[in-house]
């Protein structure tokens, strides 16, 4: 693998027992490149994700990240790596700046260093003040943007976001869509899973649409509009249209009845 | 009211019971009559009582004819102390469901967006709490009391005490329903006005309250609650005036012939049931949906620290594993009572120790009840805070496996912690039996020695077992190791700390001999300072292998890494 390729899949195959969750999954995503990866629920994006960190072994296949294996060296790998699982659960007995200390101190962190980016990322997504406050006392949101920072804490070389964006106000889910475009620039590569098509469609440079453990299309909306035959539309139909959900209105209809 | 909404609400909450007990719903078939288990068994239980109760006294009293006025008497006494009984233990008993139930978010929060007026709430909310043993419990008694009335001729005051019994379980659940409310809206209070000093708040104030519990919950499952009953009975009529005697006082009142007492003390009892009841509709209508504040620990410029742990050779991610503990341990509260294993213990202890020194027992007995003041508290703390010590991590483990933490880093901070707290407690607690139980300075020294080799090796092998036992499941309630692992866990320590301190077993075994036959002079005493070098080797080879187990379990977790 060579330097441009952040993150390899090849013939990445997981079942659990009767459940094939990821079927012969072979992807590439580039160094510096935000990766949308999106699919109905059930699909095998939160399977994908979590083989990507080690965090689920493969059956079959192969998973090389940042030039290293997952399976030989999962800590490695890790230490690169910033994660956001779709339902963050953190240390609720803790304070959010303690919370974050403990993340910079995992991550082998200076002291300054850490000192100076958590200010600079409290105070960007307006949290500061509420810092002090222990984290069982926070909204939604506001756990969401603590999982966001400590993500991001490290500066890793790759990013892992699932539905990173939700809970957030417009103003902050703003900044870290910004965000990820300026670490883009800086090389950082950026995985997202997400059901809001709008923000896969803004943010994203390639789309991967999953579909019963595979790849259905994979490509810039560009390329996806000429696979789906539909060339004015958005990600949204194109998605329904290729995953084949696009009984809208008949669900609804049968729902008015 | 509408009824129907209080039952639809009563069953929800029942339902939540599944959560309680951490059952799978995905394989969940509720069976109608199986869901009544508990009242049919204490239904049955208390029918099989009442004609075995009934039936001993039909031939006690054929055999002798002049047994059947006391027993008569004794069993109206009984009778009339049930409803204050009843209500002691409810609240016992309801505070705990209170407790289990906190834990079950989905059942104990308001359904404020459905049409449910806050009586209905209430109501359901009161009744609910008696679900499971304190309902359980009274349908056993009222059975029993019943069954036997027919024998011994008592069926009215029998009949009148069941229905008292159920309005003192009724009244009972209502002040914990009070006392719920006053908690979660003045305690807020409380923290939020303690500022930085409201995490102590919360860590004394829980301490003291499971100490208060516990210490009414052993006084009432020990040989007091016969003393206790005693006390009710005789001690009813003198305070009358206390609210919660009231039911007790109207059966004394109508057996005892005083008819408009009787029916005083009954409208009194149904005025102050009633007046529960809306206190604490009002009080759920105020504060229902009130929401405890954040606690406050820190303000100001964020200072981080690399603290103490660095200079011992700790990396920054094992130190701030460490710290983190530290948080967990002080500031959850499930965490919290784990402080409560030696107080108790302790405690037990002087309570045997006053027992022993009243009943004469030979005071070389002392120097076990010293020993055990040594050895258990720490021994014990050890292998709980081993067997927790990853299972705490809960739902917010997946930060340990997305962390590039190695599973040597992981064993390193968790054994230290174990260590170091149960350290922390030994030494207080040697204190203690130092103080109380004056033993020689080479018992001391010894007993010393031999806690710190139970604490190493028991921590080992619980941080072990506590990694492949690992449960980190939080709905309701944080369950931290598996219960099959738990069992494990506790026989295995007891084992690992016979074999540490079995060296000591001739030295006790011909101390006792010679103390209980004199004349076994010739039994020779070992030295203790040799048992104790066998029992360091033992102790070494111990936790030299179950830490590596704990490391290969460690890595096992981290690798599977299942949520």
């Amino acid at each position: 693998m060579n330097d441009a390729v952040a993150v390899e899949l090849k013939g990445v195959v997981k079942r659990y027992n009767e459940i094939l969750a990821v079927n012969q999954l072979d992807l590439s995503i580039n160094t510096g490149e935000i990766f949308g990866l999106l699919g109905p629920n059930g699909s095998g994006k939160s399977t994908t994700l979590k083989m990507l960190l080690g965090l689920v072994t493969p059956d079959v296949g192969s998973i090389s990240v940042l030039g290293k294996d997952v399976q030989k060296d999962p800590v490695a790998v890790k230490q690169q790596v910033g994660y956001v699982p779709e339902s963050p659960r953190l240390y609720e007995f803790l304070t959010g700046i303690e919370y974050l200390d403990f993340i910079g101190d995992i991550y082998g962190m200076q002291t300054e260093e850490k000192k100076n980016r958590i200010t600079e990322y409290l105070k960007a997504l307006q949290l500061e003040g509420r810092e002090g406050d222990m984290i069982n006392g926070y909204s939604e949101g506001m756990k969401q943007k603590i999982a966001l920072i400590s993500a991001f804490l490290h500066r890793p070389k790759l990013l892992i976001l699932d539905e990173p964006l939700s809970a957030l106000d417009p103003r902050s889910a703003r900044i870290v869509k910004d965000f990820l475009h300026q670490l883009k620039t800086q090389g950082v590569t950026t995985i997202m899973s997400t059901h809001v098509l709008e923000i896969a469609q803004a943010v994203c440079d390639r789309i991967g649409i999953m579909y019963q453990g595979r790849i259905l299309a994979l490509g810039n909306m560009k390329e996806l509009r000429q696979m789906s035959k539909l060339p004015d539309s958005g990600l949204e139909d194109i998605f329904l249209k290729l995953t084949g959900t696009d009984d809208i209105r008949a669900v609804v209809e049968e729902l008015l009845k | 009211m509408n009824w129907k909404n209080v039952l639809r609400l009563i069953r929800v909450e029942r339902k939540s019971g599944r959560l309680i007990r951490g059952r799978k719903l995905t394989k969940y078939r509720e069976s109608g009559f199986l869901a009544y288990w508990p009242y049919w068994a204490g239904l049955a239980l208390g029918i099989v009582t009442g004609l075995l109760a009934g039936m001993i006294y039909n031939v006690a009293s054929a055999a002798d004819p002049s047994i059947s006025k006391p027993f008569q008497d004794g069993a109206l006494s009984v009778f009339l102390s049930l409803p204050t009984l009843v209500l002691v233990y409810s609240l016992v008993f309801t505070t705990m469901q209170q407790i289990q139930r906190s834990g079950v978010k989905t059942s104990s929060q308001v359904p404020y967006w459905l049409p449910v007026t806050w009586q209905e709430h209430t109501l359901a909310s009161i009744l609910a709490s008696l679900l499971g043993f304190p309902l359980a419990s009274v349908v056993f008694i009222t059975s029993a009391i019943t069954i036997l009335s027919v024998f011994i001729g008592q069926f009215l005051p029998a009949v009148m005490a069941s229905l008292a019994v159920f309005a003192a379980a009724f009244m009972a659940s209502a002040i914990t329903e009070v006392l719920r409310i006053l908690q979660v809206r003045f305690i807020g209070a409380v923290y939020k006005s303690s500022g930085r000093a409201a995490v102590w708040v919360r860590f004394i104030g829980s301490l003291l309250f499971f100490l208060v519990f516990y210490i009414i919950y052993f006084y009432m499952t020990s040989g007091g609650a016969v003393t206790f009953i005693q006390t009710i009975a005789s001690a009813q009529t003198a305070a009358w005036f206390i609210p919660f005697v009231w039911l007790g006082m109207t059966l004394y009142s109508f057996t005892s012939g005083l008819l408009l007492q009787g029916f005083i003390f009954l409208a009194l009892s149904i005025l102050f049931i009633a007046g529960l009841f809306f206190l604490a509709t009002l009080l759920n209508r105020r504060f229902g949906l009130y929401e405890p504040p954040a606690i406050t620990i820190s303000r100001g410029v964020y200072a981080p620290r690399t603290g103490f742990l660095g200079k011992f050779g700790f990396s920054t991610a094992e130190a701030s594993l460490i710290r983190k503990d530290l948080r967990a341990f002080t500031r959850r509260r499930e965490l919290m009572t784990i402080f409560i294993i030696p107080i108790v213990i302790i405690l037990v202890q002087v309570m045997q120790t006053l027992g022993s020194t009243t009943a004469n027992v030979p005071a070389q007995f002392f120097v076990y009840f010293a020993a055990s003041a040594f050895l258990l508290p720490a021994s014990v703390m050890a292998m709980s805070l081993g067997s927790f010590m990853i299972g705490e991590e809960g739902q917010a483990v997946w930060r340990i496996y997305a962390s590039p933490l190695s599973a040597k880093t992981l064993v390193k901070s968790k054994y230290f912690f174990i260590i170091f707290f149960s350290i922390v407690v030994l030494a207080i607690t040697g204190i203690f039996g130092f103080v109380v139980y004056h033993p020689s300075l080479r018992a001391t020294v010894v007993s010393y020695c031999e806690a710190v080799f139970l604490i190493f090796a028991l921590g080992a092998i619980s941080l072990s077992n506590g990694i492949k036992g690992a449960d980190f499941t939080e709905t309701p309630r944080a369950r931290m190791i598996h219960l099959s692992w738990s069992m494990i866990n506790v026989g295995v320590c007891l084992l690992a700390g016979v074999a540490i301190l079995a060296p000591f077993f001739p030295y006790a075994i011909s101390s006792m001999l010679s103390e209980i036959m004199p004349g076994l002079t010739g039994v020779a005493l070992l030295d203790p300072l040799l048992a104790v070098v066998v029992s360091a080797i033992i102790a070494i080879i111990l936790t030299a292998i179950f830490y590596r187990i704990a490391l290969k379990n460690a890595r096992e977790l981290l690798t599977k890494a299942e949520m």
